[in-house]
């Protein structure tokens, strides 16, 4: 039936040669020709389930004439789709219902003969418009099929064919036969007719079997090993070589053949691939109802009466929905979460990490955009009274600025909703809105959740790096204006001091006694003890000129030998160096007898004399002087030098390094540190200050801390780097002097701000430890004079003890 | 007193047999304070002497003064409450009364009193000499920087008594004061310190003297007067001294010189005859064997010391140090804590302290902050009294005549206490 279909149709529509091909891949089904036995009215029944009509139907609806036949086109295609799962099984059917098919051929084959002589010229044409996928593939499928489909198959194919039109692929047919005759393993090979013997048997004989006629089958030349191997390295073909036991004859195998063994090998059917055996199934008749009918029949009449039963049944439901009988079903998503839920209180995973679930929280958190306030009644157009703005109010509305405002806007009151205006800040406040909504945070920040106190390194506490200075214990008064500097003898026994009230005055330390008061004409800038014990002197700067005191107190046998070192000294040299403006001069009488010895007049303010370890050459500064800022003079020749030809800065302070023949000198930013004896610089500090006031060197003199106005004291470790090795920003005003203990791991800065913050800072003697740096006490007393606070400080030489000079004209020992 | 509280039960003695109370066990509430022990002991022992009422007593408990309330005294020194507790009570020492203030023209750098006479050394390089009373007998030239230290050397021998005086001008001068005749001569003027002269201390016998300096050395030199010993060995670098000198003003050397200090001496004092003491500023006291002319042992402290005394009666040492603590050092007990106990009432540097000579508990220290105190051994916290008057620091404190505390301090004053103290037996 379906084939009878089929014919119809390319009767209608199709190439003739096309049609033959699609028929011949599929043999009809088993309900097709049950169908084709009843009647066929069943034919519209069984359309219904076909799935893929409509494509096919557009090309039929062309011909409204044929109506009946448009079903039958229906029912053929859905047979197309069957064709290649079924058609191994329908085989064997197919052959016993030959006769049928042959008759309905036959019966049409007039039929196609009269289209094809009509529409001859169509064909192409058609060819063309079957554009079906399945069509083309049945197409190469079969021509495939013609060399290797078993032969039964084949043999319904070509009656088939032959039965309905052309015999065009007897060719191929006939070859496949000719093969098969050759192969057959039935039949005796009849070039040795020894038959099935281990062919061993023949080893030692020259012959290896017998021909059909009886004649001895002489074994063919065969080659050494040698030539064997040979063939093995040149001969291409040599792995598809075999040696025919039978014959003793090398047999080539084709590729054919070789596939065939392969697919033995592999347990497959040996000549087909699996492809063309398995085609893809679709099952056209599921149980699954479609959305579109197959059929074209218009709805009954019936289906449009709402049935009885089923409002009955409603019913039913609803009121038992309503008594709480029954149940709604529950809903997918509802089922879903409840599994989930289900899954969650059931198990977990053990070794999940916290932190990671944490994270994950954390990094969904979703902040949402801010919200606008919702209008209230102060905006409406005519808003209660208590809303409106009395005059007050309304003034200070206008005068406070826009972000102050309660609201943005003046409560207005209009007679009717047609009389409000346009709001004129409507631009401006959707544009605020925009801003706000793409300004505002979306994501939370990752704060790290860390200590404060993790992250300051571990200092030890104050209390163990004792001794240091911690109270106020002595005060020295007597001075009557500001102290500029002070100086302790190097046995801790005395102190001196110079004050802006033109006064040195020299102190006992253990008893805050002033012993003795010398009077100079002006102030005092700086005074500083010669740390040599056997050299008692000190050199105070008095405006121009430095002056060498003696000051009369301690060992006398060093007083009397000081000063016969002065007397003994032979004026030779001293107009040798006529290049630096300082003069030296003796003091004569009674200046001589208060204690004055020498004077150096100089040509410019010193600011600062600074003297060397050793107690012979000592330094002063005159920022002014250009490139004679710094001096270097020596005591016991009694002569000045000066060492630097160029003026690098406005110098603010110079220091000898202790041991070695360095000199640091502080510019304003830099410290450059000079080697005296090569008279090279060897090293430049970064101090990162805008203005340095004051430098320490540590008395190993490998570390140097510099005091800043802008509040800043800096550790140098020189071995380290140029720059900072630390920097501590305690003091609140401008540091006025920083100094080292000469024992002690002790360092302080005093300020303006009339504090002396002392440290601890312990340098080690292993390099690769870096020092230890703790403040540890703060020490107040001084009241600030006019701004100025604390002016100077210094160590006691052997306690742990430090004076401070004020503005307030005191002197405080802190112990 | 209120019911509720808890009480203890408390025993007293005494060992002023005057006041003794019979040996019964009285229940006291724990909290009670020292004025309410008082009284009751008052009630007591007014039943059988009706002549001495509203006597104040101090009550000792487990050796320490109570200055507070009971229960935390007991809580301090871990004493149970249910056990009855003894207390020992004595009659409160009256307050040192101020007797007169002596005025110099300068800071009065030391004091030393003997018999009816004060000494003091003054910054403005003078040695004064007074009457108990307060009369200036004499003032005294003779140094030519500020006198550091002073001492009397012996009893009147003949009508004649010597002193001596250490000064900043590195010399110890030697005296004698003719008593009738008010006649005072420099007989010695012992040289050889490199430093000021701090400390002078004259042996039990008077021979011999010790002298402490900055120069970090200790001296021994003779205390005997002796005119016709030579002068040759006289310090050649000093002529200038030596011209300035009248002539019959003879040099002396030392006896011996002991080095071992890493800074200067500031208290020195005689263990015996043959030992020495000193407190420095190098944080030590080191005892010296004269024999031996070594160093005998060392205590090492923490701070500077400023002053030293010794109570040859319980043995102990007490030093004053420049952070304000008085400390009780044991120079016997060669480990563990070397210092008893420590006093801290000052709050400026403890510049001299003096054991009393006749009660070995009591002591008074000087202090910069201006202020002497009386203490006993046993109150650590709290001083007995404070004995204010000084206007600026006490350089100097005395307290060899039993009835006068003396302290000379900066602002020029010396200033004399009364302290009529309450016999108590010594010993144990």
């Amino acid at each position: 039936m379906a084939s009878k279909r089929k014919l119809v149709d390319t009767s209608d529509v199709q190439d003739l040669s096309d049609d033959t091909n699609l028929f011949v891949d599929e043999p009809p089904d088993d309900s097709d020709v049950d169908d084709n036995d009843t009647t066929d009215s069943s034919d519209s029944d069984s359309s219904e389930y076909s799935g893929i009509g409509e494509e096919e139907e557009s090309d039929s609806d062309s011909d409204d004439l044929m109506d009946s036949e448009d079903d039958e086109d229906d029912d053929d295609d859905s047979s197309d789709g069957d064709d290649g799962d079924k058609d191994v099984i329908n085989t064997v059917d197919d052959s016993s219902d030959d006769q049928d098919l042959l008759q309905s051929v036959t019966n049409n084959g007039e039929n196609i003969e009269i289209k094809t002589e009509v529409k001859d010229d169509e064909i192409n044409q058609h060819l063309d418009n079957v554009s079906s996928k399945t069509n083309q593939n049945k197409t190469k499928s079969k021509r495939k099929n013609e060399t290797t489909i078993s032969s039964d198959k084949d043999k319904t194919n070509d009656s088939l064919k032959d039965g309905k039109i052309k015999n065009e692929p007897l060719d191929n047919v006939d070859k496949v036969y000719d093969e098969y005759e050759e192969d057959s393993s039935d039949e005796e090979d009849i070039r040795n007719t020894v038959g099935n013997i281990p062919m061993q048997w023949y080893k030692n004989y020259k012959h290896i079997g017998y021909d059909v006629e009886g004649k001895k089958l002489i074994k063919p030349q065969k080659g050494d090993q040698l030539d064997d191997f040979l063939d093995k390295a040149d001969d291409p073909n040599y792995w598809r070589t075999v040696l025919n036991q039978l014959t003793g004859q090398k047999i080539v195998l084709s590729k054919d053949d070789v596939s065939l063994i392969k697919n033995l090998q592999k347990k497959v059917h040996p000549t087909q691939s699996n492809e063309e055996i398995f085609q893809p199934w679709v099952n056209w008749f599921s149980s699954e109802k479609m959305i579109h009918p197959l059929s074209n029949q218009p709805a009954h009449k019936r289906s449009f009466i709402p049935s009885k039963w089923e409002k009955l049944k409603v019913g039913q439901m609803v009121h038992s929905l309503k008594m709480g009988w029954m149940k709604p079903s529950k809903t997918e998503e509802e089922q879903e979460k409840e599994e989930e839920e289900e899954d969650d209180m059931s198990y977990y995973m053990i070794w999940k990490d916290d932190e990671e679930t944490e994270f994950s929280k954390r990094y969904r958190q979703h902040i949402p955009a801010p919200k606008l306030s919702l209008p209230g009644h102060e905006e409406s157009y005519n808003p209660p009274p208590e809303y409106l703005f009395t005059k007050e109010e309304k003034e200070k509305w206008e005068s406070q600025e826009p972000s102050e405002r309660r609201m943005n806007f003046i409560p207005q009151k209009f007679s009717s909703l047609r009389m409000v205006p346009a709001y004129s800040r409507f631009i401006n406040e959707r544009f605020e809105r925009c801003l706000d909504l793409y300004l505002c945070p979306r994501q939370r920040k990752t704060r790290m959740n860390v200590d404060p106190e993790d992250l300051i390194p571990k200092l030890p506490k104050p209390k163990d790096l004792q001794p240091f200075p911690t109270t106020q214990s002595i005060v020295y008064k007597g001075h009557s204006d500001l102290i500029r500097s002070i100086s302790v003898d190097p046995s801790g026994q005395w102190l001196v001091s110079g004050s802006d009230d033109h006064t040195i005055k020299i102190w006992e330390v253990s008893t805050g006694r002033c012993m003795k008061t010398l009077n100079v004409e002006g102030r005092i800038q700086c005074v500083a003890w010669n740390p040599n014990p056997a050299v008692c002197l000190i050199a105070c700067v008095i405006e121009k000129t430095v002056i060498m005191l003696n000051p009369g107190l301690g060992d006398k046998l060093q007083l009397t030998n000081t000063d016969n070192m002065l007397k003994s000294h032979q004026n030779t040299e001293q107009a040798s160096d006529s290049k630096v403006p300082v003069s030296w001069s003796e003091f004569e009488d009674t200046d001589y007898e208060d204690g004055y010895r020498l004077k150096l007049t100089h040509g410019f303010d010193v600011t600062q004399v600074t003297w060397h370890g050793k107690g012979d050459y000592f330094a002063t500064v005159m920022p002014n002087a250009q490139s004679r800022s710094v001096l270097i003079h020596q005591l016991s020749r009694r002569r000045s030098q000066n060492p630097f030809s160029k003026a690098k800065g406005l110098v603010q302070c110079v220091r000898f390094h202790p041991v070695r023949p360095f000199l640091f000198v502080a510019t304003q930013k830099y410290v450059r540190v000079y080697n005296l004896l090569k008279q090279e610089m060897s090293k430049k500090l970064i101090t990162n200050c805008k203005w340095v006031s004051s430098m320490a060197v540590h008395p190993e003199g490998d570390n140097v801390i510099i005091g800043s106005y802008d509040t800043r004291m800096s550790w140098f470790d020189l071995d380290l780097s140029t720059k900072p090795y630390q920097t501590l920003k305690h003091h609140k005003k401008a540091i006025r002097q920083v100094s080292y203990h000469r024992r002690y791991p002790l360092f302080a800065s005093v300020s303006d701000d009339c504090t002396i913050i002392v440290c601890h800072g312990m340098v080690y003697n292993d390099l690769l430890q870096n020092p230890l740096i703790v403040p540890v006490k703060v020490l107040r007393g001084h009241t600030p004079v006019k701004d100025v606070g604390i002016l100077d400080c210094i160590f006691h030489p052997s306690q742990p003890w430090i004076f401070s000079a004020g503005a307030d004209s005191t002197i405080r020992l802190y112990t | 007193m209120e019911s509720n509280e808890p009480h203890v039960q408390v025993k007293f003695f005494t060992k002023q047999s005057r006041y003794s109370v019979p040996d019964t066990t009285y229940s006291v509430p724990v909290n009670v304070v020292t004025k309410d022990l008082s009284s009751l002991i008052n009630g007591i022992i007014s039943e059988s002497l009706t002549d001495e009422t509203g006597i104040e007593f101090d009550f000792l408990v487990d050796g320490e003064f109570l200055r507070v309330a009971l229960d935390t005294h007991l809580q301090t020194k871990e004493i149970s409450t249910e056990s009855v507790i003894e207390i020992e009570y004595i009659e409160r020492h009256p307050a040192p009364t101020p007797e007169d203030s002596l005025n110099h023209d300068d800071w009065v750098s030391c004091v030393h009193a003997s018999n009816n006479w004060i000494l003091t050394g003054c910054y403005d390089n003078t040695i004064r000499l007074w009457t108990t009373k307060g009369e200036v007998i004499s003032t005294i030239p003779g140094h030519t920087q500020p006198v550091k230290c002073v001492s009397w050397i012996n009893e009147e021998i003949n009508g004649k008594k010597c002193f001596m005086s250490g000064s900043h001008d590195q010399t110890v001068l030697l005296w004698q004061w003719n008593v009738k005749t008010n006649e005072i001569d420099c007989i010695h003027s012992c040289r050889g310190h490199a430093g000021s002269v701090d400390c002078v201390a004259v042996d039990e016998d008077g021979q011999r003297f010790c002298s402490g300096s900055w120069d970090k050395m200790l001296k021994l030199w003779s205390a005997e007067y002796n005119p016709n010993e030579d002068t040759e060995d006289e310090d050649p670098g000093n002529p200038k001294k030596k011209k300035k000198m009248s002539s019959k003003v003879q040099s002396r050397v030392p006896m011996l010189t002991l080095s071992g200090h890493t800074e200067g001496i500031s208290g020195v004092l005689w263990l015996d005859k043959q030992e020495v003491c000193t407190a420095s500023w190098d944080h030590t006291i080191r005892i010296w064997d004269l024999e031996k002319a070594e160093q005998k042992s060392s205590l090492q402290g923490n701070k500077v010391f400023l002053d030293i005394s010794w109570s040859p009666t319980n043995r102990l040492l007490l030093t004053g140090s420049a952070d304000r603590h008085v400390r009780l050092y044991d120079p016997r007990s060669s480990d563990g804590a070397l210092v008893k106990s420590t006093y801290t009432s000052h709050t400026g540097w403890v510049s001299s302290v003096r054991w009393s000579s006749t009660n070995d508990n009591q002591f008074l220290s000087g202090s910069y902050d201006n202020i002497m105190k009386l203490w006993d051994k046993r109150s650590p916290k709290a001083p007995l009294y404070n004995l204010v008057g000084h206007e600026d620091k006490i350089l100097a404190i005395d307290w060899t005549i039993p009835e006068l505390m003396m302290s000379g301090g900066a602002d020029n004053q010396l200033r004399i206490f009364h302290y009529e103290d309450v016999q108590v037996p010594t010993g144990s």
